[in-house]
């Protein structure tokens, strides 16, 4: 016991330091940004085009770690134990507020494990279905659903996915219990959309946008506030019948709790700068994601998305009964 | 009835895939097995792990039908050394460094034959050890750190 | 006409000397790493993916391409060199590749795998240019069912990999379609097997395996009598194909390369059958069946083309659809979407020069995989005469660093250890790794489709049997299953005493 303690104060004394020493003159070397997921899926995209230009105002390569598995839990677990001196960051999605929910047994404590940066950007999620798919609109849809439940088809990318977050919600606005099949990825589910194997999908922009807008599939609505640029002809959800059906990917990024202030600070100006990089700025606008505003950009509008969005999908999860582990 | 005699070899491999093979089926049977219609978690490992055990006791059987033959010898040496040396990497790559782990890999790994000796050991890792660095630490920027906090 | 348009205005872009030297930096590096045993394609192209940020788009399309394929090619001569396929395609090419090296051959294996993967890789470039868009609207047609009902004959024809005991192999394959369902289970989210440990959530780590039962599990067997064996192979008789193994190659070649284009444009898997249907062919139709896993130059040949026309052709989703076929081609898109290009159905109308200019850059680069590799050769093959006590140290901690630096995870490095264990007691145990390898690898899908097939039909399994694809595949399957039991169910008494 008088070891654990003499060690547990050592620990404490040495980060102390540690953040001590590395507050001054941030950042004295590369950073390492953890993305809890596989390199080209589009969190990694996106992670990977804002590191870029937020290395350029940091004067430091921002590296980014791919440390894929468990739902983006793994690498949450990884950055919530690192040295809270400002060198490894995560840049998570929603999935940080879900999986407080979707996995009973974390390794880390979503709310109070880490310190924020801020809101990177939010991502709008279309309702799709097959080309040839009866309805006309989202109304049709939702009549359609009603009075055929068992013979819809729901298409998602798995437990925790985007599409399958979105799925859930719109579920629960419509109150109907469609027939939902699970893919292994975005991309196996696309494909069958596209086949014509499945009826129906929720997905992010950022995989429906093309297919959009060559015809290959059909979109009743996008799920943002306001309509896309990419995608003039598609209504809100609440336009075309499901008022306040908002959902969006948005990301983040973290560090681990007792990250000095200076350091988050810092950290938090390149952001706000990288979001308004003409290159990541054109990306973005391409994808259709939305950048965060300086505002959201900041470790306060992190804190309080985070903090809605665990409440928010709480009753959500615990309704559909389906959980990660 | 003549004595009972059974191939060594094959009498193991079937236990081991036997054993699997229940291991499989008690897992399964924990989970939900849900319908063939509406299969659940559990439903086909369980009738792999049936299957499994079903393949483990044809080769027990037919392992009864001829002779033992000789196993050869077995890498105890190799074994004793080779194995640890992935695990060494993992232990030491985060906390010292990238450098440090791949000297220590190399290093027990060479010790696996009876043939190294000390000093060309000694060469041969070091030589490495500058190579892996310059290839993947330099050249291919993976993003490992070269020397941990260990160290610092 | 307009193909011939397309192709010039391909080849004009692809061979501007800018692209040129592109495509020349992405196959060099890409057999540089992917000679390093323990990583793949997938794990080249994610480390370098930052490179090619500061480049055109086209360019850095065409050098991640050649990473891609001078990756595999690199990836096949470490299996034959070594033993230590880095992944499930190079497995295949590592059962008598290995063997070759094994009898001096070693030169003639990789000569063979260089010319067999240059023919399928032509022809199957040609495929793409000319049938991409029909092609996939075959493959659209590919649900649930058919992939269920696919992956079943691939299972099936699996048994022939093996050499020794059918029922061995059989329950290899069982096993490895077990050690699939390790992981989450993506239907309701259940873990499966993975007795608490949370790294396992995701499954059983490929590389990690392969690089365990094949590679470490080889360095121990080498270990064995060390005293009277000090390099790998005492002599080495000729590096390059006689007139001989030019004639036993050929046939072989144009069937791989035939199956490997069908199946590498189904997006849901279909390339990683293609090296195991390969081998499953050549071993039924050759005259000398025994000869396999021996050191059949048919065993490498075969498998080697069909591999390499899979890999080319598993372009087609991703150019026409938009849609990754295996993890590179979603590495691909990512790249594509940072620089500025999202890719989609219209890529091809959208941005021609790209489209084609990847096409025509794929043929050139495998020209310049041939080409570079044919001299290199000679030294290759001198590797093999290093003292085995200083090259296994090498080879152990290179695997180290690649099997980390996949998804920088230590576990991984744990599951080397314990499959290198698990690898030699199965050769102790005359037990083969492929049909394990194949039987992991197919597992997740086979439930996957068949648990959809099941969800899409409402429970109805005739779906498998009034779906014509489907139905087509299963009768092929069972033919097979014929073919396959009545020639070993007479074998069987020879094939037990067999002696390695």
């Amino acid at each position: 016991m008088k070891r654990t303690i003499a060690a547990l104060a050592a620990a404490a004394a040495f980060t102390v330091s540690a953040s001590i020493a590395g507050a001054q003159g941030y950042p004295e070397r590369n950073i390492t940004m953890v993305v809890p997921f596989s390199a080209g899926g589009p969190t990694d995209t996106v992670t990977r085009l804002v590191a870029e230009s937020m290395s350029k105002d940091l004067g430091r390569q921002i590296i980014v770690e791919n440390v894929g598995g468990a739902g983006g839990t793994l690498g949450a677990g990884r950055v919530a134990n690192a040295d809270p001196d400002g060198y490894t960051l995560l840049l998570h999605h929603i999935g940080m507020a879900t999986s407080a929910t979707l996995y009973r047994k974390l390794p880390y404590d979503t709310l109070n494990a880490f310190d924020y940066v801020g809101l990177v950007t939010d991502v709008p999620m279309t309702i799709v279905a097959r080309k040839d798919f009866e309805p006309q609109d989202l109304k049709g849809l939702i009549e359609y659903v009603k009075a055929n439940p068992d013979k819809v088809t729901l298409a998602n990318a798995g437990i925790g996915a985007a599409s399958h977050l979105c799925g859930m919600m719109f579920m629960n606005a419509i109150k109907t219990p469609l027939v939902t099949v699970p893919y292994k990825g975005t991309g196996p589910a696309m494909t069958d959309l596209l086949g014509g194997q499945v009826d129906i999908m929720c997905d992010q922009t950022t995989n429906t946008t093309k297919q959009i807008q060559a015809g290959t599939i059909k979109a009743y609505a996008v799920t943002s506030p306001e309509k896309l640029e990419v995608l003039p002809n598609v209504p809100t959800a609440s336009e075309a019948g499901l008022p306040d059906f908002v959902v969006g990917i948005w990301h983040g990024i973290y560090a681990p709790k007792g990250t000095p202030p200076e350091v988050t600070a810092k950290l938090s100006a390149a952001l706000q700068k990288a979001l308004k990089d003409p290159n990541v700025v054109a990306r973005f606008a391409e994808l259709g994601t939305i950048p965060a505003t300086d505002a959201e950009a900041t470790p306060e509008g992190l804190k309080a998305k985070l903090e809605t969005e665990v409440a928010r999908w709480k009753p959500v999860i615990d309704g559909a009964g389906q959980y990660a582990d | 009835m003549r004595g009972f005699s059974i191939n060594g070899r094959d009498g193991l491999c079937a236990a081991i895939f036997i054993l699997l093979g229940v291991f499989f089926a008690m897992q399964s049977l924990g989970m939900e097995l849900g319908t063939a219609f509406r299969m659940g978690p559990g439903y086909f490992p369980l009738v792999l792990a049936g299957f499994l055990i079903l393949l483990g006791l044809i080769i027990l059987v037919q392992a009864t039908q001829y002779a033992a033959e000789p196993v050869g010898p077995i890498a105890w040496r190799g074994m004793f050394f080779i194995l640890p040396a992935p695990i060494v990497f993992g232990l030491t790559v985060r906390g010292l460094g990238f450098v440090p782990a791949v000297f220590l890999t190399a290093m027990i790994a060479a010790f696996a034959s009876s043939r190294m000796k000390p000093g060309i050991a000694l060469l041969l890792v070091s030589g490495l050890t500058i190579f892996s660095v310059i290839v993947f630490s330099y050249a291919l920027g993976l993003p490992f750190r070269r020397f941990g906090p260990w160290l610092d | 006409m307009d193909l011939f348009n397309n192709l010039a205005l391909g080849f004009s872009t692809a061979a501007s000397p800018w692209n040129l030297l592109f495509c020349f930096t992405g196959v060099m590096l890409g057999t540089l790493i992917g000679v390093l045993p323990g990583i793949g394609a997938t794990a080249t192209i994610a480390m370098l993916l930052p490179i090619t940020f500061q480049l055109e788009p086209v360019s850095s399309l065409i050098m991640l391409a050649g990473i891609y394929y001078g990756a595999q090619y690199g990836g096949s001569t470490t299996a034959i060199l070594i033993n230590m396929p880095g992944e499930s395609s190079s497995a295949v090419t590592a059962i008598d590749g290995y063997q070759m090296a094994r009898q001096g051959r070693a030169g003639v294996a990789l000569a063979t795998a260089a010319i067999g993967s240059f023919f399928a890789g032509t022809v199957s470039t040609f495929l793409v240019a000319i049938f991409a868009p029909p092609l996939t609207s075959i493959a659209l047609k590919f649900g649930a069912a058919e992939y269920f009902s696919l992956m079943v004959v691939g299972l099936i024809s699996s048994i022939a990999l093996a050499h020794g005991s059918v029922i061995k192999a059989l329950a290899m394959v069982v096993l490895g379609l077990l050690l699939g369902l390790v992981g989450t289970d993506i239907n309701t989210g259940t873990p499966r097997f993975i007795l608490g440990i949370r790294d396992l959530s995701d499954g059983l780590n490929f590389v990690a395996m392969a690089v365990g039962v094949f590679g470490v599990a080889e360095i121990l067997r080498n270990l064995e009598n060390e005293q009277t064996r000090s390099v790998m192979i005492k002599k080495v008789t000729g590096l390059l194909p006689t007139r001989e193994d030019f004639r036993r190659m050929a046939a072989p070649i144009l069937r791989g390369t035939a199956l490997g284009s069908a199946l590498g444009i189904l997006p849901g898997g279909g390339a990683i059958l293609a090296s195991f249907a390969s081998y499953t062919v050549e071993k039924r139709v050759s005259k000398h069946p025994q000869t396999f896993g021996k050191g059949a130059i048919e065993g490498v040949a075969g498998p080697e083309a069909a591999n390499n026309a899979g890999a080319q052709t598993s372009f087609i989703p991703m150019l026409t659809l938009g849609i990754p076929a295996n993890p590179v081609m979603a590495l691909m898109i990512g790249a594509m979407i940072i620089q500025g290009i999202v890719p989609g159905p219209n890529v091809a109308t959208e941005q021609p020069a790209l489209f084609w200019g990847i096409i025509a850059s794929m043929w050139i680069g495998n020209l310049m995989l041939i080409v570079l590799n044919l001299p290199m050769i000679g030294l290759w093959v001198k590797l093999l005469t290093i003292p085995y006590y200083v090259l296994f140290p090498i080879i152990l901690a290179f695997c180290s660093i690649g099997v980390y630096s996949v998804n920088s995870n230590v576990f991984d490095l744990y599951s080397v250890a314990f499959f290198g264990l698990i690898g030699y007691v199965l050769v102790k145990l005359h037990c083969e790794p492929a049909p394990l390898l194949l039987g992991f690898v197919l597992g997740p899908l086979l439930e996957e489709n068949l648990r959809r097939a099941m969800i899409i039909s409402r429970g109805d399994a005739t779906v498998f049997f009034t779906r014509p694809i489907s139905a087509t595949l299963l009768a092929i399957a069972l033919a097979v299953l014929v073919i396959v039991l009545l020639p070993s169910i007479n074998r069987k008494r020879e094939e037990i005493f067999v002696e390695d």
